[in-house]
């Protein structure tokens, strides 16, 4: 019938034709949307570039991804976890086996059902071929093997304690897949169009550019308040601030510290910040040049005045770190303080070691952190007062992190920043400070080793918390990184936006956000 | 036309004999170019500090508030005036000698393949097409993730990728050259090569030449900027013109006396030389001249 209808109205003029064929639709999807659709616009600085939870650590898929998928567990906004789609679970046998309940009721975007094989699905394409091409499954190589008990029953096998697992079974790689789905489309197809249990589906990903996203009205825990998310790819830090601004944007993620007046001057925007994972630090090359010596190291952490640059560059948004972690992070000591700002002493402590005012050292760095660029004029600054020259190269950021970070091509400094999500300190520590890992190309030290491996095997929070803190204590010591700063996490909100709740991981939930 | 001068006021005659000089665009692009370049030049000494001095109380200053920062300071608390004044030894200095690199390797390469002809001048030629098919930006993008970031490097990676302009226009030049009269009779006396090239058909050829390379300096300033405004130049706490738009492009909306000093120094720079390049091509245009 339709067809014939577009048979006729092809003789009619073209304007007239597009007009009727919009009436001929209304009434078909006319009862089911009351007024004009919601859709809630936002900008992010990143695209995630792959939306399989497998391929990916970066914080943009996080950011987007948390509206796709559900893991096991949930963890909310306050960093508490919750069931998810396993309302319980149980450590049996020694806590060699954990048992996870599940959900019942729960579909997936495409109709496909959610159950114990869906989790078997899951973990073994994560830990098998597919998972071992990404970055994802160094994190879960704990489990040994996945046991169907029942359609809604599933045990977890351990090779070894994972005191982080029930933390990490809440994001990234753990996110649940629906198994036919992937069979069926493959590999690549689920990379740019994935589905998952969560309350938005994926309409279309165009990379680098943006990421339409709709209701889903099977979700199992509740209703998204707007129809559609409209997600877009913005890298250049004042394109997004003027997009948001004008009311292109709702909600801006990524908000530089430099544009943090801007918002606060503006009516129609709230600044919303809230306690971040994010810490940026300065490594040490300890292996080369003047900084082997830990007198020259702690010389250079005294002579920068960090309260200063907190207050003067970072608007106050951020608090002085003795370790590279917030004080929200399991493995924290609050007893640790940094050192205080002490060019004397860091002038006595050069001359100690025998090093010539005047002396040049070199810090690398990636080009693409606007904030990070002037702060490290700041230092610069600093450095001079006590008779270090600084000189500051910036990479291209892949070249960067592949090449120079990794292949210890830096000079005496080089700036490392890192989120690690999970709030516990093990994943930053043991990526910092553990032989052979690739970010850690020069410290290779046993105390530090057998400490790493320690908390990683067991599950006695006591034993895990002393070591986490001795790891901060020894690099805190020995001066092996220079900690900077954590940072809050800045949103960028628009007035008109609703029932936003800051998440402090950018893991964003968009569904309880409404639009007036 | 000499007898007939001599009857003029003297004032007339000077403005006369010196007329060329008297138009707009060479009034104005030399005191454009005069005063930037002398103060560009001076700067090492009035400001031993290099712009390096950081005030993070004085931080986002407004300009023409104080004598102590004309044009108000930037996010680190430094003066503007101070490094938009600094900022051009590296703009310049990338200019001319990119330009001045370019002009040499182009030109040399340019004479010997249009006077010589024959395999190498096909085989450099097309080499010069393949290379005119490169953009430069993402040509120096590579090459600078590859050898790291440098002011020095950029140098060298203007006159690599603009030699090519040169030699063109050279080759060009001497190809209608050695085929004239005087060329062929100084050939015929049995001068060697050398002579004939530098001596009688590279003087020839200078005038189109002087006119590129007046056009590619102003051309390489912006290059620079861009470059550096990428994050692929200098050390950014050297004064660079495109390196203080980068850094001020976040604060266009409270502070936009960080991005508008050095954006107008540019500009100005710019069209300083780019009027004197007008008068000089106006200058060596011999049917220009010959129309006056």
């Amino acid at each position: 019938m339709m067809s014939t209808i577009g048979g006729l109205l092809s003789h009619l003029p073209r304007r007239a034709t597009l007009f009727a064929a919009i009436v001929a639709t209304l009434p078909i999807v006319g009862p089911g949307v009351a007024g004009a659709q919601t859709i809630l616009n936002v900008a992010q600085s990143r695209d995630p570039q792959n939306l399989d939870p497998i391929d990916t650590f970066r914080l943009a898929w996080g950011s987007v991804a948390s509206n796709i998928f559900d893991g096991l567990i949930h963890r909310t906004e306050d960093l508490e976890l919750e069931p998810g789609l396993a309302t319980s679970w149980e450590f049996l046998d020694d806590d060699t086996r954990i048992r996870f309940h599940l959900r019942e009721g729960v579909v997936f975007h495409n109709g496909e059902p959610f159950n114990a094989a869906a989790v078997q699905y899951t973990f073994e394409r994560l830990l098998g071929e597919a998972g071992a091409a990404g970055p994802q499954r160094a994190n879960y190589t704990s489990i040994s093997a996945i046991e169907v008990v029942d359609e809604f029953t599933v045990d977890f096998l351990m090779n070894q304690p994972d005191p982080v697992l029930i933390t990490k079974l809440a994001g990234y790689g753990a996110m649940i897949v629906p198994p036919q789905y992937i069979e069926e489309v493959g590999e690549e197809a689920f990379d740019m169009h994935p589905v998952g249990t969560g309350p938005f589906q994926v309409v279309e990903y165009s990379p680098t550019i943006g990421l339409e996203l709709a209701r889903f009205d099977g979700y199992w825990n509740g209703q998204a308040q707007v129809d559609g998310v409209n997600i877009r790819f913005i890298p250049e830090a004042a394109t997004r601030m003027s997009e948001l601004l004008s009311g292109g944007v709702d909600i801006s993620l990524d908000i530089e510290t430099t544009s943090v007046d801007t918002i606060r001057n503006n009516a129609n925007v709230d600044l919303v910040t809230v306690d971040g994972p994010s810490v940026t630090i300065l490594r040490f090359n300890t292996s080369e040049g003047i900084t082997q010596d830990p007198q020259v190291r702690r010389a250079i952490t005294m002579a920068i005045d960090r309260p200063t640059i907190i207050e003067a560059m970072l608007g106050g948004l951020a608090s002085p770190i003795s370790s590279a972690q917030g004080s929200g992070s399991f493995g924290y000591d609050p007893e640790l303080s940094p050192y205080d700002y002490d060019p004397e002493g860091a002038r006595a402590l050069l001359a100690a070691a025998g090093i010539e005012p005047g002396t040049e050292i070199t810090l690398d760095m990636n080009n693409s952190n606007d904030t990070f660029r002037e702060i490290s004029q700041v230092i610069a600054a600093y450095l001079s007062q006590v008779g270090l020259e600084l000189n500051i190269r910036s990479h291209e950021t892949s070249v960067y992190f592949n090449d120079i970070l990794a292949n210890g091509r830096t000079g005496e400094m080089f700036l490392f920043g890192w989120g690690g999500w999970t709030f516990d300190f093990d994943n930053t520590a043991y990526l910092l400070y553990h032989t052979g890992e690739r970010n850690n190309p020069y410290i290779d030290d046993a105390h530090l080793n057998a400490l790493l491996e320690l908390e990683r095997s067991t599950y006695d929070v006591d034993v895990r918390e002393q070591a986490l803190q001795d790891v901060a204590a020894y690099a805190h010591e020995n001066a092996l990184d220079l900690p900077l700063y954590n940072t809050s996490t800045l949103y960028g909100v628009n007035q008109r936006v609703e029932g936003f709740v800051p998440a402090p991981d950018l893991r964003m939930r968009y569904m309880d956000i409404t639009v007036n | 036309m000499a007898e007939q001068t001599q009857n003029l006021p003297a004032r007339t005659r000077f403005r006369l004999k010196y007329r060329r000089f008297f138009k707009f665009e060479f009034l104005l692009g030399a005191l454009l170019t005069g005063v930037l370049g002398t103060l560009v030049i001076l700067s090492t000494w009035i400001f031993p500090e290099g712009g390096r001095s950081v005030d993070l109380l004085a931080r986002l200053t407004p300009p023409f508030l104080s004598w102590e920062h004309p044009l108000g300071t930037d996010p680190l608390g430094r003066d503007i005036l101070e490094r938009v004044i600094l900022g051009g030894r590296i703009s310049f200095a990338v200019g001319l000698l990119s330009a001045a690199g370019a002009v040499l390797l182009g030109t040399v390469i340019g004479l010997l393949a249009g006077y010589y002809r024959g395999i190498w001048d096909t085989l450099i030629m097309r080499f010069a097409d393949i290379q005119l098919a490169l953009p430069f930006i993402l040509l120096a993008i590579t090459v600078i993730a590859i050898v790291g970031p440098g002011i020095d490097r950029i140098i060298v990676l203007m006159i690599v990728s603009q030699w090519v302009q040169y030699a063109r226009l050279v080759r060009s030049s001497v190809l209608s050259l050695r085929e004239r009269e005087f060329v062929q009779a100084a050939r015929s006396y049995g001068l060697r090569d050398r002579k004939i090239i530098f001596g009688h058909i590279l003087p020839n050829a200078l005038g189109p030449l002087i006119i590129l390379l007046t056009l590619n300096v102003a051309n390489n300033i912006l290059l620079e900027s861009s470059l550096t405004f990428l994050g692929l130049g200098a050390d950014p706490q050297t004064p660079t013109w495109g390196g203080m738009l980068s850094e001020g492009r976040n604060y266009i909306q409270t502070a936009w006396w960080v991005t508008v000093f050095p954006g107008v120094t540019i500009m100005l720079t710019v069209l300083g030389l780019n009027l004197m390049g007008d008068w000089l091509r106006d200058e060596l245009d011999p049917l220009g001249r010959t129309s006056r």
